[in-house]
């Protein structure tokens, strides 16, 4: 049996789009909500070469090679984590924290440690999250709490953790900020272990008021008065919601029903979310393949969906750079841009010439841009030969219908996230000929689809 | 034997002679200028922080030889611009402009609680934000959204193949090409000029569909428009081999087919001189200087007193070098001013004061967003304050 609207919303949403799997089984929603998907940490760095940016000299080349090819590894394990089906709802929660928590790290073993922290509390307690990445040492170094010391106080980690990641802008006053980053003094991390420390000598210890509460505060006590307050579970449901549902302005009766029980709930993002995806209203036509999909969100599905892989990761790394959505590099703490702002007359350009590329083998004249940075590991001329290999022979068996239109049919509800108009329609049927055998008639349909502007929106 | 596609895309072709261009898009083509004048700015970005102490020299400065004892410019090769200043000999190109009063030098330029980071200090310069705020869009994107509500997408034109932050606004976005040929072939009797040509943006609803409609036909109509105007205005300029100039080349072209774009964009990388700095920063000096100097006598006398040339980088570099033969990454820097109709020449302030640093780094004077209020208000002649979201001196340079 099919899938039905519902469900591939949903997946949508919750993952990036319908694989072929879901076509024989009709995977239901409060199934894959039932329980999280397992976990599968990225363990792909190990530990030693967390100093890589450190020596100088002939060492230093080296070791920068080689952090240079664990990018490239780590990179090229999330995308194909995240292309899989069997844990694509925890891989999309793991890629919005991502965006929520955004942080750029150059040592790999730490960018990979903050993704598995991600990854193991996407769907579990937002407390238990928040502590983690607070104290988490990718983050305490982007922030610059390795320099928050009782004496020469540097506001930058309290700053973003009230703004970005708990209570946003405008509720709370920048003597909070004052008194937070007193508390969060000595918050830090041993680099030989990359593990947190609390580095005690560092710490302020004097009395604080923060938001109205009294004493000699630590961390842990900002931590908990933030997420005491209401306005933090608002918050966060806010920026789901903005992720998952609608992009705008959403009801104001939703949110306070949500955000409430998600307090209620001591934070529990599980709970939260299942909420959301069975609602009635998050199928509402107005929340309907309305949303633009991130380059990420746009090469996942485009892998989830035929179970293809890249050739060469180098290739995959090559599109992140030439659509600006660059896994682990986040262009700075407010994460990216949303939406519209993805779309330029270039960047369209090549997202809709991207399946042609990647299922042709096509090489493409685009030049991705360089950054200017030396230790940018990712401003590597790249591969732009781009190709990924599906097994179009199975697609053929799951998609080959009894007739042309209906095939046709079947492809593009699985495909878009929104009818095709109908002069786009007329262009693929023209467009896929059946000369060729079954695999490659299948291979034509899925690249026209793939092609059209209505496969920008998830 | 003509396959069904190719016949498909010959009709296509055929019929219109041209690219088809749903018809209301055309209005664009012969959309009302949105600034005053015709003043055109291009404004180069070097990236990776251009070592702004060995571009414009203090070399009567003892401190500054002290802190770099190996890479500091000697007082003999120095191209003496003033009494206290000179150029980096690999700069006579731009030294003759200077020469010429086409040259105004900016120190000190930076910004309050610098940013030491290359992308979050890019960043800061293209946003134009303070260093504790997040903007989605840039400085020229909102200058578009601000004045230029019916103007085509090629009002801003970045030479590259994809579009910088700076480029992008709210609703209206520049457009990135690496030259007019290339734009105008990658499209013509490809899926995405035909899917564009079969549907019209007027007709979709939805607002992101119709974002994507809209970016489509705007894209193939400035393409068209671009590359028909650019035929006619071949540049017979004297460029150096190279990226660099061949861009700079392409925007004198654009520039001579008078086009009603108001911005250009260029970028040159490799700054970011960690290591071995000496010859790297000569040969991108010169490869800067020598392109500039030809753009400005290929543009001529006439059309350079519309044109302004800004050229920034996102930080400097700190005073002392350090131990690999280079400099890391520091703050205030200077900035260029090239046009053929400055108001005033030369070096505009003071010089660095190397004996009042903040940790070893210059501490700026001028916040580069006056630069930009300036520019905006007395060059493209719209207000700048909205753009910028907040009000800046401007300066006498223009």
């Amino acid at each position: 049996m099919n899938p039905d609207e519902k469900t591939r919303h949903f997946l949508l949403r919750a993952g990036f789009g319908l694989s072929p799997a879901d076509t024989h089984s009709t995977p239901s929603i409060d199934k894959l909500m039932a329980k999280g998907e397992a976990s599968k940490p990225i363990r792909i760095v190990e530990k030693a070469d967390l100093e890589a940016m450190k020596p100088k000299g002939e060492e230093r080349k080296v070791l920068f090679q080689k952090a240079k090819k664990q990018v490239l590894e780590l990179n090229g394990r999330w995308v194909s984590q995240l292309a899989d089906p069997s844990i694509r709802v925890r891989e999309k929660m793991t890629l919005f924290w991502h965006d929520h928590f955004a942080c750029r790290i150059r040592a790999p073993y730490l960018a990979q440690q903050q993704n598995n922290i991600l990854r193991e509390n996407s769907l579990g307690s937002f407390r238990e999250l928040l502590t983690q990445v607070s104290k988490d040492p990718g983050m305490l170094q982007f922030l610059n709490n390795q320099q928050n010391k009782k004496n020469s106080p540097n506001e930058n980690f309290a700053r973003e953790v009230l703004e970005l990641f708990t209570m946003g802008r405008g509720n709370y006053t920048e003597q909070d900020i004052k008194n937070a980053a007193r508390a969060f003094t000595g918050w830090a991390f041993n680099p030989m272990t990359a593990k947190f420390v609390f580095r005690e000598k560092v710490h302020d210890e004097g009395p604080k008021v923060f938001k109205g509460k009294k004493g000699n505060l630590a961390g842990e006590d900002i931590l908990k008065i933030v997420l005491d307050d209401k306005q933090t579970a608002r918050f966060i449901t806010e920026q789901l919601c903005n992720y998952f549902v609608f992009t705008g302005k959403l009801d104001d009766d939703f949110i306070q029903e949500l955000s409430s029980s998600f307090y209620a709930s001591g934070y529990n993002i599980h709970s939260l979310m299942k909420k959301i995806f069975s609602s009635d209203w998050f199928y509402d036509a107005r929340f309907r393949g309305n949303r633009i999909k991130s380059p990420i969100e746009l090469v996942a599905g485009m892998l989830s969906q035929t179970g293809g892989t890249f050739e060469n990761p180098q290739a995959s790394l090559f599109i992140q750079r030439a659509l600006s959505q660059i896994l682990f590099y986040p262009p700075n703490v407010g994460g990216w841009p949303t939406g519209t702002s993805w779309i330029d007359s270039s960047s369209l350009t090549f997202r809709m010439s991207l399946s042609n590329l990647l299922f042709k083998n096509g090489e493409t004249n685009v030049e991705a841009k360089d950054d200017g940075d030396i230790n940018n590991v990712t401003n590597t001329s790249g591969s732009r030969k781009l190709s990924l290999n599906a097994d179009w022979s199975k697609l053929a068996s799951d998609f080959m219908k009894s007739n042309f239109v209906e095939t046709l049919d079947g492809i593009q509800f699985y495909l878009l996230a929104t009818s095709p108009t109908a002069a786009n329609r007329k262009i693929v049927e023209k467009l896929v000929d059946t000369s060729g055998n079954d695999p490659e008639f299948i291979k034509k349909a899925f690249v026209a689809f793939m092609s059209l502007p209505e496969y920008q929106l998830s | 034997m003509t396959t069904r596609r190719q016949f498909i895309q010959k009709s296509l072709l055929g019929t219109a002679g041209t690219l088809l261009v749903p018809g209301f898009l055309k209005a664009f083509e012969k959309s009302a200028m949105a600034t005053k004048g015709n003043k055109k700015l291009v404004i180069i970005q070097l990236s990776g922080g251009n070592d702004g102490l060995n571009t414009i020299v203090p070399y009567r400065n003892d401190l500054y030889y002290r802190a770099r004892p190996t890479l500091a410019i000697s007082k003999e090769s120095v191209l003496k611009a003033s009494d206290d200043l000179g150029f980096h000999p690999a700069l006579a190109n731009l030294n003759a402009l200077y020469d010429k009063g086409y040259v105004s030098v900016l120190n000190n330029v930076g910004y309050p609680n610098p940013d030491r980071s290359h992308f979050r200090s890019m960043d800061i310069w293209q946003t134009a934000s303070a260093s504790n705020d997040y903007l989605d869009t840039g400085w020229v994107g909102r200058f578009l959204d601000s004045s230029c509500q019916s103007c085509a997408t090629h009002k801003a034109i970045e030479i590259d193949d994809t579009l910088s932050l700076a480029m992008k606004g709210e609703t209206i976005k520049g457009m990135a090409m690496k030259n007019p040929d290339k734009l105008y072939k990658g499209l013509r009797g490809n899926l995405f000029h035909e899917i564009s040509s079969a549907n019209s943006a007027q007709d979709i609803n939805d607002p992101a569909l119709h974002y994507l409609y809209k970016t489509m036909a705007e894209t193939i109509s400035s393409a068209e428009l671009i590359h028909e105007k650019s035929n006619v205005a071949r540049s017979r300029g004297v460029y150096p081999e190279g990226e660099f100039s061949a861009r700079l080349k392409t925007v004198s072209e654009l520039i001579k087919a008078d086009l009603d774009t108001s911005v250009y964009y260029v970028s040159l990388s490799g700054f970011d001189t960690h290591v071995n700095q000496i010859n790297q920063h000569q040969r991108l000096l010169a490869t800067y200087a020598d392109g500039v100097n030809a753009f400005v006598n290929d543009l001529g006398d006439t059309i350079m007193k519309e044109v302004l040339i800004l050229t920034f980088s996102e930080f400097g570099r700190r005073v002392s070098q350090n131990a690999s033969g280079g400099t890391d990454h520091g703050t205030a820097n200077n900035v260029f001013l090239i046009s053929g109709d400055l108001k005033k020449k030369g070096f505009l302030n003071e010089t660095p004061d190397l004996s009042s640093l903040d940790e070893g780094d210059l501490i700026h004077r001028v916040d580069f967003r006056s630069v930009y209020a300036t520019i905006l208000d007395k060059w493209l002649e719209v207000p700048s304050q909205k753009i910028l979201k907040s009000s800046f001196n401007t300066l006498s340079f223009i």
